[in-house]
């Protein structure tokens, strides 16, 4: 089951996050569409862009074995550098470290889990530091052009822990609905 | 006299900056500024008709549903289109659970600690609680089994020294007055509540394909397939399934939730006098019973001054009053312009001046009704229908007000819920109410499809020229419009008046302050440091102004900053 949202059957959620109408903001949505028609994976995947859910974080990580999140990561680093999180890593230093820009909300919503016990078994961050975050103006190429390397990493990431995941001979066609219009849209007004 | 500013607020969905001006320890005068840029209604000038509720679901991270659903109202009334019967039950589902759920984690997750005081759980006598819990619901989860378990855990928390993300709330604050026992109850439904959230969602993910951002939508109806033999489509299992996690929810609402705010307005009577605000009230009507959408469940109107006997019904979508009534301003909001315009003609060029209280201040302009400033919300919603007598709405606000008497011995009138504490019960009345719907809409779904009807799209056409329609949807937090000019099929022009807009306007082009701005006159701040009270009637409204995210820096920390002057 793929792109179903707060799926019961899956034990492991590939989550990504951000504004797509806010230049490189829009990585982790940009990211799951690429992974999604890139490669097959196991059943217990769930594969989801969840935008900027706010508090609306807690009921896709209830429950899960593993959450692996994408999103823009704002660091020192060049535009374009991939890193990886752990939960503790922005635990221990918290009072220095936000990890991304909804890190707000999802500290709250894992603080929640944990205290209700439902929190995942393991959560890992992949981040891509922006170049520009500015609204409307698109995603930056160097950021698309990162995409299928993360998307790589994602698959890696699973491989690893022993869940099924393989590269597509073919892909499928990515449905980036909100990048710019190239052409006007075809209507046929009566 | 002290000045205090509160940037971010917290606990709120995206950012919100309240100032206030504190003499005597009441508040005199107040400003909400919403410090966001919200543009998209730019993103969608000329793109398809068609596909403009997929852009508006992202107008905001939260609210993704509500925006879709009035997209595509707005594009179905430009186009006179009817409406299958099983595409409105179908749509109906997905609000109402939307609802619920964002009605639970707004009491619980947003709002509850500004009254729950954790550190005071650990006094908490286990016992005591469970018996205050059982004798005033019927809920299985109020053991004292159960409470012990989340008395622990906070002993826990609070033994480590670690609070975390409750390292800022105003514990110990003289406005806090829930003994322990309360307290303890209130933190347990918290914790519980992220249970039924994530049921509620799964309602809204299994019609709607995913949550968020809905896929089975369409101009015209909606895509699910009905059999109720095949596997892949919406069959007599998912019914089923649908059937069984309403029937887990629907406890936890009725008997939880509205308990809970039962339970706080007793603690809290004085809140019944604090916060009322703008006494001018605008619904409309939702969740349509027919393919015209002539007849509705939820009842929509307009009260003036606080008059629930001049309450004037909106009959349906088509009210032309109504059309011709709302108007918006940017007299003192970053945009360029000022007078009054009808959102068909509204523009969103932005004119950013930093924040100037006799000037412009707020990203949010000024919707006006016949030129009023209107509340929107729950409140609206339960006093437009208690005012015309609407059934469900009678039920379940007496039954609040029974359950308030007969326990707690504190009477209350349907004026008393023109206030702070009246948002909060008339959120958890509204939602019992929907919970009642939920199952209603479930049944009439099942026997309209027994009774042979599988349609649930009619194909829409789109003429040559230039065609205006307004879609409305009573979201979680009220009233919301999208108007919407298309020519050729594609928009020129789109404009959304949000709930949020209504409450957190900043004053119009007379001078005239919004609600959260009128609501905050007269409200008591013990300690201009710790402005708890502040927030109890700003949360009061479920401030949403998530219409866009926000970044940090890596370093960047974002904790409330009240600043006093």
């Amino acid at each position: 089951m793929t792109s179903f949202g707060v799926d019961a059957q899956c034990s492991i959620s590939v989550i990504g996050l951000g504004n797509v109408f806010l230049g490189d903001d829009g990585f982790g949505p940009l990211v799951i569409e690429t992974f999604r028609c890139s490669y097959a994976f196991s059943e217990s995947v769930e594969v989801i862009d969840l935008g900027t859910p706010g508090l609306d974080l807690a009921p896709y990580l209830y429950g899960k074995e593993l959450v692996v999140i994408v999103d823009a990561v704002h660091s020192a680093m060049a535009p374009g550098t991939i890193s990886f999180f752990r939960e503790e890593d922005f635990v221990s230093s918290r009072a220095k470290l936000r990890i991304t820009g909804h890190d707000p909300w999802l500290w709250e919503s894992l603080a929640h889990l944990r205290l209700a016990g439902h929190a995942p078994g393991a959560l890992i961050v992949l981040g891509v530091t922006p170049e520009s975050c500015t609204f409307s103006e698109g995603i930056s190429e160097r950021i698309v052009e990162i995409a299928s390397e993360a998307s790589e990493s994602i698959a890696q990431l699973l491989r690893d822990r022993g869940i099924a995941c393989c590269k597509r001979t073919e892909a499928a066609t990515p449905n980036l609905w909100w990048f710019p219009l190239t052409e006007p849209p075809s209507i046929t007004a009566v | 006299m002290a000045r205090i500013t509160i940037d971010p607020v917290t606990r709120i969905e995206g950012h919100l900056r309240i100032d206030v001006e504190v003499n005597g320890g009441v508040v005199n005068k107040a400003w909400a500024s919403c410090t966001m840029w919200r543009g998209l209604e730019a993103i969608l000038r000329g793109r398809d008709a068609r596909e403009g509720w997929v852009f508006a679901q992202r107008f905001c991270g939260v609210c993704t549903t509500v925006h879709a659903i009035a997209s595509v109202r707005a594009v179905e009334d430009a186009l006179a289109l009817d409406i299958p019967p099983n595409a409105q039950y179908i749509r109906n589902l997905i609000l109402i659970c939307h609802a619920l759920h964002d009605h639970i984690v707004h009491f619980y997750h947003l709002s509850a600690l500004d009254w729950v005081d954790i550190m005071s759980i650990p006094k908490a006598d286990a016992a005591k609680a469970a018996s205050i819990a059982e004798g005033s619901s019927s809920w299985a989860g109020n053991s004292r089994k159960e409470l012990e378990a989340v008395q622990n855990k906070v002993k826990g928390l609070v033994a480590s020294g670690q609070l975390g993300i409750f390292s800022h709330g105003y514990w110990g604050h003289p406005a806090m007055r829930l003994s322990p026992e309360l307290n303890l109850i209130m933190f347990s439904h918290y914790l519980q509540a992220l249970e039924f959230q994530r049921k509620s969602c799964q309602v809204v993910a299994i019609l709607g394909g995913k949550t968020p951002h809905i896929q089975n939508l369409a101009v015209g109806g909606v895509m699910n397939a009905i059999n109720l033999n095949s596997l892949a489509t919406l069959n007599v299992d998912r019914l089923g399934t649908l059937q069984a996690i309403l029937e887990d929810l629907i406890p936890f609402v009725q008997q939880v939730f509205l308990v809970d705010n039962c339970l706080l307005a007793a603690s809290y009577p004085e809140w019944f006098k604090y916060g009322r605000g703008v006494a001018n009230y605008l619904a409309v009507p939702d969740l349509p019973l027919d393919a015209k959408a002539t007849k509705f469940d939820l009842p929509g109107g307009v009260i003036m001054n606080g008059d629930l006997s001049s309450a004037r019904p909106i009959k349906d979508w088509k009210d032309d009053a109504f059309r011709k009534a709302v108007t918006e301003d940017s007299t003192h909001a970053w945009y360029q312009g000022g007078g009054p315009l009808q959102p068909y003609k509204g523009e969103t060029i932005p004119d950013y001046t930093d924040f100037k209280e006799d000037a412009k201040y707020t990203w949010v302009k000024a919707p006006r009704y016949d030129g009023s400033p209107m509340q929107v919300g729950p409140l609206a919603n339960i006093l437009v229908g208690y005012a015309q007598g609407h059934p469900l709405t009678r039920k379940w606000t007496d039954s609040a007000f029974t359950q308030i008497a007969s326990v707690h011995g504190l009477k209350v009138t349907p004026n008393d819920m023109q206030s702070t504490m009246g948002r909060y019960l008339a959120r958890s009345i509204r939602s019992s109410m929907l919970a009642d719907l939920a199952l209603e809409h479930l049944n009439l779904l099942k026997t309209n499809i027994l009774n042979g009807d599988d349609t649930t799209y009619n194909v829409p056409t789109f003429p040559k020229g230039e065609v205006m329609g307004m879609g409305m949807h009573e979201a979680p937090r009220g009233a919301l419009s999208h108007w919407v000019v298309i020519e050729n099929g594609a928009f020129t022009n789109c404009q959304a008046v949000v709930p949020t807009t209504w409450n957190a306007s900043p004053r119009d082009d007379k001078g005239v302050p919004g609600p959260y701005e009128t609501s905050l006159i007269g409200n008591p701040v013990v300690d201009a440091e710790k402005p708890l009270e502040v927030l109890r009637t700003v949360h009061s409204f479920d401030p949403c102004m998530a219409c866009s995210c926000h970044t940090l820096d890596a370093s960047g920390e974002e904790i409330a900053q009240v600043k006093v002057q």
